[in-house]
């Protein structure tokens, strides 16, 4: 049951990324792309959800996609018309398979009726195009729902008496003039890419009446039997009024690549020669449980039809009745049916035996571009690695520090070999740490699907852009970067972008733009949401902050910090309580999400012309660039993310406010000051003028500045938690390990301005 | 190096005592003894200074480094209300798990493993609420009084508003 789970969760995970791709791909058709190459990846895409939906028996979800896949092909060939209408039912059904996806991986079950409109609407597409005769209409609408096909079998038996000239001369079709033949041998790589010979068969059959009969004769002894091999092969005979070569290519067009295919005119003869085959039932058990065939493809097999070409052949192989079938394919086998690389004409020369098969299929494995290889690695292994190699770093700088100036002039290889040292894990540091970075394009991809629906249940008309989606992030920021994103983006289509009649009024495009975007900024992420609606109502927050108490009532607060109350806990500015935002889970979310990860959140509006919402992220959870600075003795270290700048106190202007506290005057702005060694209670071992400033930038631009011993310099440290063995302590955002062993603590700089808050309300 | 890793005995002694009886690492305090159960401590190192954590009460004496994780230090003398310890390179920390956190406690020196019956441990008085607050109970042994330390109230309330 495990491993079933297992295969679950890989294929959920594949899922996933199909899903992605689909969203990448519409992005791309939406933007005018139509080739072939995108509807090719939107099918296979389909095609992979729907097989593995079919393998866990999620049926929902494998007659939706189905009835989706039957309409990309028709798109694919033509049939249908890529129009925006089709595209934006596309866009739909991709968000309905998404819906059945999540459902089947939740274990609920979506209303049966979930999606029957757009089912009903591709079937009515698929059939409106297709043709405009009645009889195809009928036959095409059966395909989509049924997919009746009928095979007609024509038992054979050899090596028994009834294998005489008779049988044989019996035409195989009862149409002979009017059919066609196709010899159609797959390739291992047709299976591998999750392909069904049996769904080539039935589309066939939607082209005309069909025969089916399938080459045993490539089965290997049991002892020999590689499962990934292939062994089979089929001739098919189609027959119908209009079926022309290329509609039959088309069938194919899908596997192009991993299958040969010889198709010759009027049940001729396919131009490699099956030599025999035999169906002895009891024999053929074994194989049809090795081969865990279909229940139609079992059919098939007991049905065996050999075409008029094989007939010179098979009956010498016939009269030696002796031959059981095994002896008789291993005979057989070095004069296997290959046909060249690209079998157009039907009469393709035979290369020689020894490119059987598989040998033929591998070596095209090898032409086929290789293009980015990856593996799935548990998080936690990486984890584990990352870790690791903080440590390394730590012991590597800790080495380097006991080289003291008589130890580096004695031993100079030593040193060297330390240089060598340092460069080696500095650059394992940075792969490590590149092994867990991921393009933000995963949580980007997301977002398009979340205005679509937003555009409807608002009834606006919004459009998203993307920039910088190649930005890359430490996976562990990304997975935290959905919530806040999907948060901030609703907040832009919500209450940002106004509706199209307003917009129109205002002289603006009834389309609304929400631009998200992702840039690297030195050691940060900046991630920007950016809509171009009306702008925060400053009296309506402010109105609303001071009914809810937020802001005291004589207390004017700017423009840019009624902007930021929007991140108040509870706040929500929408009029009424839809089921898109106000359901007092709002901007707050966003900001404690992204506290927690060490980030800040920025908003700046302006009336009329929209909302910037600024998020700025660490690279990297794991590794943080700081200052070590002293206070009353000890190392302690202040990210450099938050530090503007550092100023030397006898340099600096101190005031003081009527609470006792401390303000510096730093060109024209007053900043508080925070004294660590008073806030921390340790004894300050310097003489005031001695001291430094370093002045910090906390969320929205609000500084702070830190009164610290002295400056020691920067470096890179891991972050380690203070709250795994211990609990939070105020002011302190964490620990690091310095080169000496020792435990650093980390300054929580944010945290210091909100408690310095509290005491100067107090 | 200087730690004692006391997980490869830990097998032994359990296989050896039973169920009836109970072995502690005893270790002392001025000259009382106090004992915490074998299966909770991890190891034993000599005490080589720790980073002080502001706005904590004074009976934490700070955060060392274990192999890349921070643990924090109590000063069990401190904890008792006895004043800080002055630590010197003799005096001892052991690292125990208390729930799924690890913690070293400050002591003098390691004196002692004992194994003790169940049945021989003792209520610990009413009177001095802190008594009752910090020990588990009380057992004799070598007509010595062994305290028996309750870790999840030494470590708790660390924090100064706590």
């Amino acid at each position: 049951m495990s491993d079933l789970d297992d295969f679950k969760a890989t294929y959920f995970d594949e899922c996933s990324e199909l899903l992605t791709e689909l969203e990448e791909q519409f992005a791309a058709i939406e933007e005018g792309e139509r080739g072939s190459d995108r509807l090719n990846a939107v099918f296979r895409a389909i095609h992979s959800i729907k097989g593995g939906a079919g393998a866990f028996g999620f049926s929902a979800l494998v007659g939706f996609a189905h009835a989706y896949e039957t309409l990309l092909d028709y798109v694919r060939d033509g049939r249908v018309e890529l129009t925006d209408e089709v595209a934006a039912l596309c866009i739909r059904a991709n968000d309905i398979v998404a819906d059945y996806v999540k459902a089947a991986q939740l274990g609920e079950e979506l209303p049966l009726d979930y999606g029957s409109e757009e089912k009903s609407r591709f079937d009515a597409l698929a059939r409106g195009d297709t043709s405009t005769s009645d009889d195809e209409d009928d036959l095409s609408g059966e395909i989509v729902e049924e997919f009746d096909l009928e095979f007609v079998p024509v038992m054979v038996s050899i090596g028994t008496d009834d294998a005489s000239d008779d049988t044989f001369d019996a035409p195989p079709m009862e149409d002979v003039d009017g059919s066609w033949s196709i010899r159609f041998t797959p390739h291992r790589a047709l299976y591998a890419r999750a392909n069904d010979p049996l769904l080539l068969f039935r589309e066939l059959a939607a082209l005309g009446e069909i025969s089916v009969t399938a080459h045993l004769a490539e089965i290997s002894q049991l002892a020999d039997f590689d499962p990934f091999a292939v062994y089979c092969s089929w001739t098919i005979t189609l027959s119908g009024p209009d079926v022309s070569e290329i509609s039959i290519r088309e069938v194919f067009e899908f596997v192009d690549g991993d299958c040969e295919i010889i198709i010759s005119r009027g049940g001729a003869a396919p131009a490699a020669p099956v030599k025999a085959i035999v169906a002895d039932e009891e024999e053929d058990a074994d194989f049809a449980s090795l081969l865990a065939l279909t229940e139609e493809e079992m059919a098939s097999k007991k049905a065996v039809v050999v075409p008029s070409a094989a007939k010179a052949e098979v009956p010498a192989a016939a009269e030696d009745a002796g031959l059981s079938f095994l002896d008789l394919a291993a005979e057989i086998k070095p004069a296997a049916p290959v046909v060249a690389a690209r079998p157009v004409a039907p009469t393709a020369p035979k290369p020689p035996a020894a490119a059987a098969p598989t040998a033929a299929n591998e070596q095209e494995e090898s032409h086929r571009p290789s293009g980015v290889q990856s593996i799935r690695v548990d998080l936690d292994k990486v984890d584990r690695v990352v870790n690791m190699v903080g440590e390394l770093v730590i012991t590597q700088s800790m080495l380097t520090q006991q080289m003291d100036e008589t130890l580096r002039a004695r031993y100079t290889e030593l040193v060297r070999g330390l240089e060598v040292l340092a460069q080696t894990t500095r650059g394992l540091q940075d792969s490590v740490m590149a092994i867990r970075a991921q393009p933000v394009k995963s949580v980007f991809s997301r977002m398009p699907r979340l205005v679509r629906e937003l555009a409807i249940k608002t009834g606006k008309k919004i459009k998203l852009e993307t920039i910088g989606e190649n930005t890359e992030i430490d996976k562990t920021v990304i997975e935290q970067l959905s919530d806040p994103l999907t948060h901030m983006i609703r907040n832009s289509a919500d209450h940002g972008i106004e509706s199209p009649e307003k917009r129109l009024a205002v002289g603006k495009n009834e389309f609304g733009t929400v631009r998200l975007s992702a840039e690297q900024a030195g050691g940060n992420i900046l991630i920007i949401v950016e809509d171009d609606g009306a702008g925060i109502n400053r009296d309506r927050v402010l109105q609303l902050a001071r009914d809810k108490g937020i802001v005291a009532p004589d207390f004017t607060p700017t423009d840019e910090q009624i902007d930021q109350l929007i991140f108040a806990p509870g706040f929500s500015t929408a009029d009424a309580v839809s089921d898109i935002s106000g359901r007092g889970v709002g901007m707050d979310v966003v900001l404690s999400n992204i506290k927690k990860i060490g980030g800040s959140v920025h908003v700046r509006s302006r009336t009329g012309k929209g909302t910037r919402m600024t998020l700025r992220l660490p690279l990297t959870l794991a590794v943080l660039d700081v200052m070590l600075v002293r206070l009353g003795g000890s190392p302690y270290v202040v990210p450099l993310s938050s530090i503007v700048e550092t100023i030397q106190c006898s340099r600096a202007s101190f005031d003081r406010v009527p609470s006792g506290g401390r303000v510096l005057q730093v060109r024209g702005e007053y900043v508080q000051v925070a004294d660590l060694c008073q806030r921390f209670g340790l004894p300050s071992e310097v003489k005031p003028d001695d001291q430094f400033v370093v002045l910090c930038e906390t969320e929205g631009s609000q500084k702070l500045a830190l009164v610290v011993d002295d400056i020691i310099g920067q470096q890179q440290v891991v972050i380690k938690s203070l709250e795994e063995n211990f609990e939070r302590v105020e002011g302190i955002a964490g620990g690091t390990i310095l080169g000496d062993g020792n435990v650093a603590l980390i300054v929580d700089v944010q945290g210091l301005r909100t408690t310095q808050l509290h005491q100067n309300a107090a | 190096m200087e730690s004692l890793s006391l997980r490869d005995d830990m097998g032994d002694n359990t296989a050896v005592a039973g169920q009836n009886t109970l072995q502690l690492i005893a270790f002392s305090i001025g000259d009382q003894t106090y004992g915490v159960e074998i299966t909770t401590v991890r190891e034993i190192r000599a005490w080589n200074g720790a980073t002080p954590l502001p706005n904590t009460r004074e009976f934490v004496r700070g955060v060392i480094n274990l192999r890349g994780t921070i643990v924090p230090i109590f000063d069990l003398r401190a904890r008792f209300g006895d004043g800080q310890t002055s630590p010197t390179k003799n005096h001892v920390v052991v690292v125990m798990s208390v729930g799924d956190k690890w913690v070293g406690i400050l002591v003098d020196a390691v004196s002692d493993i004992l194994t003790v019956n169940r049945a021989d441990i003792h209520n610990v008085p009413e009177g001095n609420a802190i008594d009752t607050e910090l020990l588990n109970g009380i057992v004799t042994h070598d007509s010595r009084m062994v305290g028996l330390i309750d870790l999840h109230a030494v470590v708790s309330g660390a924090r100064l508003d706590a």
